[in-house]
């Protein structure tokens, strides 16, 4: 009150811009602080071989190395492994490092292929082919494995970039706002196709295979990958340590990955577990129906497509296939279920 | 409500215009040329280039496009290269196969779903709290075609009481095609009905801590009707949200079910067209079932809207 109004107000306003850089940045210093630890995770772990290697040491001799491993990791990383201290993360996890081992090592125990035919067509399990024969002959035990292993190149290639498209498109409002709505209406687009119609329309162009399938799986899932990303930057947006970075001239790029995206990372990081479900699925319908991986070649899918021709005759034919695919689907829904418990026990 | 529809219906003719362009313009990126399939492996080229006039194939795209369109309008779905019918029949002659399916899979959805919903969301033992828990996430993580398999497994060819493949339409013999019917509909019912259960089990458990539920048990009204007075009828909009945006998956979801019993339906025609390149009857199919799901979609906010006031569309 004291002040002079007409001498003090140009002053202040002078030493605004002074002041904030030096008030605001206690801001944005904190949330770079908790971000920057969450997001990049990265040179943390470069930087520890050689340095820690002598700190293991000296750590291992006062404490258990579990105890070392659970302080290095950063606070996101720790939640998400966090996910797998839990009994269903555990359970989901096994079962799932066993199927990929087992697609992994097929190859190596069955070097001579899928499409090895002999003159026992259509039998029932027996000691030389433990889950009986197709209709050439071929055993079914090895061409499930194979079959394993078409899903799992699909789930683990398709929904990761998925959803990292889905991201990208999601985050496109950042750079221009009528992008951002034209991006959305392109989602919204893709929404309004129902999966199978848009794996047929793939199909058409592309004819039937690997890739047709990989490309209907990874566009399905752009829709909520994408939405979940522009959920995060429009409730970012407007936030104030994201208003100071800016005034500060951060980059839009730089503001994205540090400020944005930690807070997209979980829901899509659990969106993409829960779609990888979904793509397992999506893989066999389009393959039952007879668009998706042509025989020869084995999927989970084209195995249950042709032996449902043979459901009468051979009713173990599916049998493989069947029970690959639902502990497939199991272990995948386990880790996505304890991801999402570990991402929101916040 | 008219602001929101003024508001809603644009958006809607957007999406429906796009899907019929990419419907139109999908078909003929393919390698594969009607003309061709049509003619013949080894006819001449005067006779494919006769076919291609015939079919109307050397005309500009967008006049072809704007024909269909208006076809479209006019009741005129266009002709079948491959079998030489108009594509409306074509559909006509298949449409009971999917409707009944889609119609029997729909009832059954919604009364398997209420059911075990409403069942998971009152207080129980112990034990059949579990049991229900253990269906509901049985239904929720198989999907269809599994549901399909193992019931021709066990009902069909184990036990043998129901026919696995095959269909009897019902305008026929309505008794013989229930039994054809009945396994194909539970198959496609399942899954959406397991999500329905959780929706309404979830919204029941939070709507029975409401002050108003205590009020209600205190006063002294009778526990049955407190579920379905006071519960039930607090906890079905979410219900039908998820309804309304299955409904486009159901009739996707019966092409795989189709494939699976064998029947003659709108999913097996898809598949036909596909792999004889078909460009008329797919365009169809490819709107039709668009059409359907974003119908549903724009219905069931509607009617969402209607049966609680507190909403207001358009704000």
């Amino acid at each position: 009150m004291s002040h002079n109004p007409e001498g003090r107000s140009p002053l202040e306003s002078e030493s605004g811009p002074v002041h904030d850089p030096i008030e605001i940045p206690t801001i944005p210093v904190t949330a770079t602080e908790i971000t920057d630890v969450a997001l990049v995770p990265a040179p943390v772990d470069d930087s520890g071989p050689e340095a820690d290697d002598a700190a293991e040491e000296a750590l291992d001799a006062t404490s258990g190395s579990a105890q070392y491993r659970r302080l290095r990791l950063s606070p996101s990383l720790a939640r998400y492994a966090g996910a797998f201290r839990t009994t269903k993360g555990r359970v989901g996890a096994i079962g799932l490092g066993t199927l990929l081992l087992l697609a992994l090592v097929t190859p190596v125990l069955f070097p001579q292929g899928y499409d090895h035919q002999t003159n026992d067509s259509l039998r029932g399990p027996s000691g030389a082919a433990w889950l009986g024969t197709d209709e050439l002959g071929r055993d079914l035990f090895v061409r499930s494995l194979y079959g394993l292993g078409t899903d799992l190149s699909l789930v683990f290639l398709a929904v990761p970039l998925s959803m990292a498209v889905g991201t990208f498109i999601g985050l496109s409002a950042a750079f221009s706002e009528r992008l951002g709505v034209f991006m959305q209406r392109v989602l919204d687009i893709i929404i309004g196709f129902p999966t199978l119609i848009l794996g047929i329309c793939i199909v058409l162009i592309l004819g039937t295979g690997w890739l047709s399938l990989f490309l209907a799986i990874a566009i399905a899932g752009l829709p909520s990958a994408g939405r979940l990303a522009r959920g995060a930057w429009l409730e970012q947006q407007g936030r104030e340590y994201v208003l100071a970075a800016r005034t500060l001239g951060v980059s839009r790029w730089q503001l994205l990955v540090r400020h944005v995206l930690p807070n997209a990372a979980d829901p899509i990081l659990v969106q993409g577990a829960v779609y990888m479900v979904q793509a397992v699925f999506i893989e066999a319908a389009l393959s039952i129906v007879g668009l998706g991986i042509q025989p020869p070649s084995p999927s989970l899918g084209a195995l249950l497509n042709t032996g449902i021709r043979y459901l009468q005759r051979t009713p173990t034919y599916v049998v493989g296939p069947m029970v690959l695919m639902i502990l497939l689907a199991l272990s995948l829904s386990l880790v996505a279920d304890a991801l999402n418990q570990a991402v929101n026990k916040r | 409500m008219i602001r929101y529809l003024a508001n809603k219906i644009p958006q809607v003719l957007v999406v429906l215009f796009v899907s019929s362009l990419i419907a139109a313009v999908l078909p003929r990126l393919t390698p594969g040329d009607p003309a061709v399939a049509i003619a013949g492996p080894d006819s001449s080229k005067e006779t494919i280039e006769t076919i291609r006039a015939q079919l109307g194939l050397d005309r500009p795209f967008h006049e072809q496009y704007l024909d269909w369109l208006g076809g479209l309008f006019r009741g005129d779905l266009g002709h079948s290269y491959l079998l030489n019918r108009p594509v409306g029949e074509l559909i006509a002659s298949r449409l009971e196969s999917t409707v009944e399916l889609a119609l029997l899979a729909g009832l059954l959805m919604t009364v398997i779903g209420l059911v075990l919903g409403v069942l998971a969301g009152s207080p129980r033992s112990r034990w059949s709290r579990a049991l229900l828990d253990l269906l509901t996430t049985f239904y929720l993580a198989v999907p269809g075609f599994l549901h399909g398999l193992l019931m021709i497994l066990v009902l069909g060819i184990s036990l043998v009481v129901l026919p696995v493949s095959g269909e009897v339409p019902l305008s026929q013999n309505p008794e013989i095609g229930i039994q054809y019917l009945i396994m194909p509909a539970l198959a496609l019912a399942f899954g959406p009905a397991a999500v329905v259960a959780r929706l309404v089990q979830t919204a029941m458990v939070q709507v029975r801590g409401e002050e108003y539920i205590d009020l209600a048990v205190a006063k002294g009204v009778p526990a049955t009707r407190i579920t379905l007075r006071h519960v039930l009828r607090n906890s079905v909009g979410t219900a039908i949200v998820a309804l309304g945006l299955r409904i486009g998956d159901l009739l996707a979801g019966a092409i795989v079910i189709e494939a699976i019993f064998a029947r003659n339906g709108l999913g097996s025609l898809a598949v036909m067209a596909v792999n004889g390149h078909d460009y008329q009857v797919l365009q169809v199919i490819i709107v039709g079932a668009i059409f359907i799901a974003v119908v549903a979609q724009l219905l069931t906010e509607v009617i969402l809207a209607m049966l609680d006031p507190r909403i207001r569309l358009g704000d």
